[in-house]
């Protein structure tokens, strides 16, 4: 049950090649960006239901002269279609789906205790704690 | 440092500088924690002194001189080189703490380790609603008294001042992110030779710090394109990717709000 699904998402991932097209000369560069949604077939997953993965490819175009260079990048993974109508597939489903959800990157200024980040130079850090322990004393 | 502040919290704060880090120690159980902390924090010393590959004489720096053979080392020092060799095999390579040049650096995963242990002392101790947090990479249990949940932001990659998300629980966890806009290109793609490019941080959160930062640094170190995929695949492990072009991939049990 699980393989087939991550079969599936695999599939998805590696039928998108990076071509590179031939030619070097010196000419304006023009770049064209196209995001296009993508869906996977039904696949069954046996007595537990069927299943479906749309993913969302931006392809960006680089023409520079007579050199074009194509990337293509999975922006969005979601399995709109799940098993679910039985209590074990929706325990599946919540448990075993390989699935990623996509978003935009925010920026929040929220309250909170502590920050996980990348390991960050102490002073800052310190400086950062020191606030804080301040903050929480008046409050 | 020490910050009591009983008119506001309970419990106490003390932070320390260990291991080029300094490490925070939140405890909000009412009560008195000071000779808790200071086992926590020996223990913390001992690690550094043990492991620091900047310390000339640790077991970490004998080993890599031909001083010390490996089966010989304190057993800490075996289990976690034992551990650092499974995190190499699970993560096809892409956790590795060997150099080019043959030496060994565990550092990667003893930071995270030292914490799950610290978090154990503090467990045996009684005591039940604390934050560990070692440059960044957190232990919390219990809640933020008075508070009714610890709340963790994610570092926003390109904002210091920003989050990117907030974990908001009662749940025992712990959240490790590698990136590489704090101390420049430390995390490097053992394949490439070359620091990762178009992905600016990883967390992972799970119940153990140690795997979840190696998990981080490994996913960290793959890249934007199997970064992603990659922890989707994680047992018992939710991970947060943010890319260069400011896309983020969430597994499907992040814990954010």
């Amino acid at each position: 049950m699980r393989k087939s699904i991550t079969i599936l998402l695999t599939v998805a991932t590696l039928a998108l090649p990076v071509v590179d097209a031939t030619a070097a000369t010196r000419a304006k560069t023009k770049k064209i960006v196209i995001s296009k949604r993508f869906t996977g077939s039904l696949a069954s997953v046996t007595r537990w239901g069927s299943l479906q993965v749309t993913i969302v490819v931006r392809k960006t175009t680089t023409t520079t002269g007579t050199k074009k260079k194509v990337t293509r990048r999975i922006t969005a993974v979601t399995v709109p279609i799940y098993p679910n109508h039985t209590d074990r597939s929706v325990y599946i489903n919540q448990t075993a789906i390989p699935y990623l959800k996509s978003e935009a990157l925010q920026a929040q200024s929220a309250n909170i205790n502590l920050v996980s980040g990348a390991t960050d130079s102490s002073s800052a850090f310190a400086q950062s704690l020191q606030a804080a322990i301040l903050k929480a004393k008046k409050a | 440092m020490s910050v009591a502040a009983p008119t506001a919290l309970p419990g106490v704060r003390r932070v320390e500088h260990i291991m080029g880090l300094p490490i925070v120690v939140d405890v909000r159980d009412d009560g008195e924690a000071g000779a808790v902390l200071d086992e926590l924090f020996d223990w913390l010393r001992w690690v550094d002194a043990t492991f620091s590959t900047f310390k000339d004489d640790s077991e970490i720096s004998r080993i890599n001189r031909d001083e010390l053979r490996r089966e010989d080392a304190d057993p800490e020092v075996v289990e976690v080189l034992e551990r650092c060799d499974r995190l190499r095999a699970e993560t096809n390579g892409y956790f590795d703490m060997r150099s080019p040049g043959g030496s060994i650096d565990p550092s990667g995963l003893v930071k995270g380790w030292a914490v799950d242990r610290a978090a154990a002392i503090l467990d045996d101790a009684g005591v039940h609603n604390y934050a560990v947090s070692a440059g960044g990479d957190i232990r919390i249990r219990g809640r933020a008294v008075p508070e009714l949940a610890w709340r963790i932001g994610i570092q926003h990659p390109l904002d210091r001042h920003q989050v990117a998300a907030v974990i908001e629980t009662t749940t025992d966890l712990a959240i490790a992110t590698s990136g590489a806009y704090a101390r420049g290109d430390h995390v490097w793609n053992p394949y490439s030779a070359r620091p990762p490019a178009g992905i600016l941080s990883v967390t992972v959160v799970g119940h153990e710090l140690a795997t979840a930062d190696a998990y981080a640094t490994a996913a960290f170190a793959m890249g934007p394109e199997l970064a992603p995929h990659w922890t989707a695949r994680l047992d018992g492990y939710e991970a947060m990717t943010i890319l260069a072009d400011e896309i983020v991939f969430k597994t499907a049990g992040f814990p954010d709000d």
